[in-house]
Parts: structure tokens; sequence; C-alpha cells
């Protein structure tokens, strides 16, 4: 049933979901992120969310960097785009692989993932904030409910602007756990073979060695493989201590 | 910082002093759930209101599409987006209706006239924005077409230019509009104009959402029929 906007499609913790995401891209904003916005479905949302930021419709609010990456390659496109403390953004239904593709390895760029959407949800933790409709209108992407959750993110982001003293960086441990000092490692993405490996004479069939070049959240650092071996460019590994010790989702 | 502090009021700067996130995080959940209602409410009140308008330019709409012609659809900004989604309702509708309702959608020849880069910066470039749709309808338009223009405030330059263009040319011309209508709604350059009621940009592109799906489903059920009028024609 095609049900528009309800007064209802905000209950079940949507409001509150949308609340923290405001807060987080608000902070990201104060410190110079960028706005990536994808949505590979239905493309004219990426570039309506990101309008949004960079030529508000209010006159008076300031502009902020926002772009939509529109068109085949998103993966790598956002790989070289996005830089550490950026936000990425994606209008997409939870089947969409190509949007759990760019997802997943956000928090080794050091980006913030956002994921606006209707109908079954993603796994839990696909993106820091899932901003999902939990009624199946099958046009939610056509009867404004996405526009409506977009719309609403821009405006909450401006009010926080309005809290300075609330704008300072998130804190380091977060309630629910904290992956950052503690034992479970940080994510890292595979760039390429370490510098003193260059030479790939002797090296594994993987073309890697003992060590590999990563990239995390705090920027690029060699690290050894061994535990995860053969790694290829684009693997997300788990380090800890200047080791990967496992993959996502490898527990 | 609380709220029960009497005082603050004499802490002009008090903001960059606040440290607890709680309170502004219930009150943005807050202020998202009364934004919702309201687009709610607006939505509904849109398409009580608009009912018969959009039974009646479904009809129209379809017997343009019968007579072979082609939608350009067109707006700027948001609006330049919402005419796109639109758009490829027609062009690529769902494999299923939208709605339980009759199933089969018909893909229909749309386009929107924002999407091409070369075209739109090398017509404002040459010969000025307010032209950059109007252009367009002098290049590909005929009778048979029709023209759709997404604008909130309804009066915008470039979309008033190509509507008075579609008009010369005897294209089905439709407007979508908030606010009060601006001048779409006076303009006898428009042959349907819808207008959302409302003086909130967010909430009227909300609504014109709707209105757009909803006027997709009528092009639907009225081409499905027999054609009742054969031409198109808008009298």
């Amino acid at each position: 049933m095609t049900t528009g906007i309800t007064a209802e499609m905000l209950d079940g913790g949507l409001a509150e979901d949308l609340a923290a995401a405001s807060l987080a891209m608000a902070r990201r904003f104060a410190r110079g992120a960028t706005l990536w916005c994808v949505a590979p479905g239905s493309e004219p949302h990426a570039h309506h969310m990101a309008v949004e930021f960079v030529h508000p419709v209010i006159v008076g609010k300031r502009a902020l960097p926002a772009f939509a990456l529109t068109g085949s390659g998103l993966v790598p496109r956002a790989r070289v785009a996005v830089r550490p403390g950026d936000i990425l953004t994606a209008v997409a239904g939870a089947a969409d692989e190509v949007v759990a593709d760019l997802m997943r390895p956000a928090p080794a760029w050091g980006a913030a993932s956002a994921w606006i959407g209707a109908g079954p949800r993603p796994a839990a933790g696909a993106a820091d904030h899932v901003l999902w409709i939990a009624d199946q209108d099958p046009m939610a992407a056509a009867t404004g409910g996405f526009v409506l959750l977009y719309h609403l993110l821009w405006e909450l982001t401006h009010v926080c602007f309005e809290h300075p003293g609330l704008l300072r960086p998130e804190p380091e441990c977060a309630d629910d756990g904290c992956i950052t000092c503690g034992d479970e490692g940080r994510l890292a993405e595979v760039v390429g073979r370490a510098a003193d490996e260059l030479d790939p004479s002797g090296l594994g069939r993987s073309g890697f060695g003992s060590r590999a070049l990563v990239r995390t959240a705090a920027g690029e650092e060699t690290i050894d493989v061994t535990l995860v071996a053969p790694v290829s460019v684009g693997d997300l590994v788990l380090v800890h201590a200047g080791a990967a010790l496992t993959r996502p989702g490898s527990a | 910082m609380g709220a029960s502090d009497p005082t603050g009021f004499l802490y002009p700067f008090i903001e960059a002093e606040e440290r607890d996130a709680r309170p502004l995080l219930t009150a943005l959940a807050g202020s998202a759930q009364a934004k919702a209602a309201e687009s709610a409410a607006l939505q509904q009140a849109t398409l009580a209101a608009s009912a018969g308008l959009l039974a009646a330019c479904g009809a129209a709409m379809a017997g343009r599409f019968a007579a072979g012609g082609r939608m350009y659809a067109f707006g700027n900004g948001g609006s330049a987006t919402d005419c796109a989604t639109f758009a490829a309702l027609f062009a690529s509708p769902p494999a299923r209706s939208a709605d339980g309702g009759p199933p089969g959608c018909r893909a229909l020849p749309a386009l929107n006239l924002a999407a091409d880069q070369a075209v739109v910066t090398a017509v404002g470039n040459d010969v000025g924005f307010d032209l950059i749709f109007s252009r367009q309808i002098i290049g590909h338009a005929a009778q048979r077409d029709i023209a759709v223009a997404f604008s909130t405030s309804g009066s915008s330059r470039d979309l008033m230019a190509a509507l008075g263009e579609a008009r010369r040319r005897g294209l089905l011309t439709v407007g979508f509009a908030g606010y009060d209508g601006g001048e779409m709604a006076h303009s006898d350059a428009v042959d349907y104009c819808f207008v959302v009621r409302s003086q909130s940009v967010h909430r009227i592109q909300e609504s014109q959402a709707i209105l757009g799906y909803h006027l997709w489903a009528s092009t639907q059920r009225a081409i499905a029929k027999p054609a009742p009028t054969p031409n198109g024609g808008t009298e």
C-alpha cells in the first residue's frame, strides 16, 4: 500500500536516530567534513540531498560542502574522494550491494556513515546511523518519505550549529563499547605492499610479504599481515598493536 | 546550565558552555516528529484538494501519450531532482503496480530537461539561464507532447519561459507550485496547476512528491482504458 508520509513514520526510534545522526554530522561539519551522497537506485535523491547542504533554501544558513556521487564505480571513486572526518550517506534499500560495499570500509576511511531506506533493515552495524522507515511502502522513493528524511537531517544539523558547546569531537569511547582503544582492533583497508617490500621477488603468490600498507581512520601505516595472509588490495582487516589479527565478521 | 536555571537569560553565550547533549537530542527528536506530522497532514490535505485535478490531468496526459507524445519535466535545484524522480516513474515504472492497483504499468517516454550538463550549461552561458528549458522545448517539442514544471515558488523565470514556449507550441502544460501558486496559478500558459499550500520549501517538495506519484498513477489508470480523448485535448 502506498501511504506516503505518515505522522507515525518516525515512531519506533527513527526520530531519535535522526537526532543522533544530525548531531554527529554537525560535529563533523564543524571540523571541516565533506558530505558524500550516494543513491545507486534513485540518483536524484543523492543530488537533492547534496544541494540542500550546498545551497540552503533558507537564506542566511551557511553553505556546507556536499557532493553527490553518481554513476558507476562508486566504491573506487569514494575510496579516493573520502577524507578522514568526512560523512558518507546513502539512500537505498537494504539489499543494495554497492551501498553495503561502501559502508563496510567507511570506518577505515575515517568516515561516519548514514544509510537512509525503507522496508527490511540492513544488518545491525551496517552503518553508524541507520535511518529506516519501518513500513514497507513499495514506492517510498517516490512518495516523499526519503525526501522528508534528508530534509530533516539538514534542518536538525543546522539546529545543532546553534549549540557550539555541543559540537566538540565525539567522545572517544561511546556507551555501547569502544573499538578505538579496546582489544577488538581498528578497521583497516589494505592499500598495497609495504614500502620495504616493493620488490616483488621472493614474495608470496598474492604479491604480499609478511607486511602491508593499510589505511585506517588515523591515516596510513604499515602492519604485519601474517595472521590473515594472503591479503589483497581492498581487503578489510582488524588491526591491533601493529598487526592484522583477523578479518571483520570472521570472529 | 539546565532549563530550570532562572538566570540563564543573563548569559547570551551560554550555549558555548553547553556540555550535556541529551536535552538537545530530545528536542531534535521532538522537532523531527512534529515536522513529519506536519508533512503527513499537508500531503493528505493536498491530495484531497487536488483529487479532481489529478484525475483530469492524468486523463489528458494519457491522451497525449496515446497519441505518441513525450513528457518533458523540468525544475531548478531540489525541484530538478524531484522532476527527475517524477520522469523516472513514467519512463521506468516499478515492475509491479505501485499500490496493489492495476498490474502491468506501461513505460512512457519522459525526459528530465535538467539532466544534460552540456545543454544546460551551453544554453545558460550562450543565451542566458532563463532560457535553459525554453530553448530545449523549442528544440525538442511537438504539439502532442507534455511539459511539466516543478517549482516551489511557482514563479521561476526559466520555468515560466518554458511553459510559455510550450503553450505557443500546443503542448499540454502542467505546473507544480507551492505557497499561493505564484505566477503559475494565474498563467494562461498552464493547463493544470497543482498548488501545495504551505510556506515551507521542504514541506512543499514532500507534498509535490506524493502529488507526482498520484498523477503518474492517474495517468496509468487512464491509459489502461480505451482512449476517451483520442487527441488528448484539454479544452
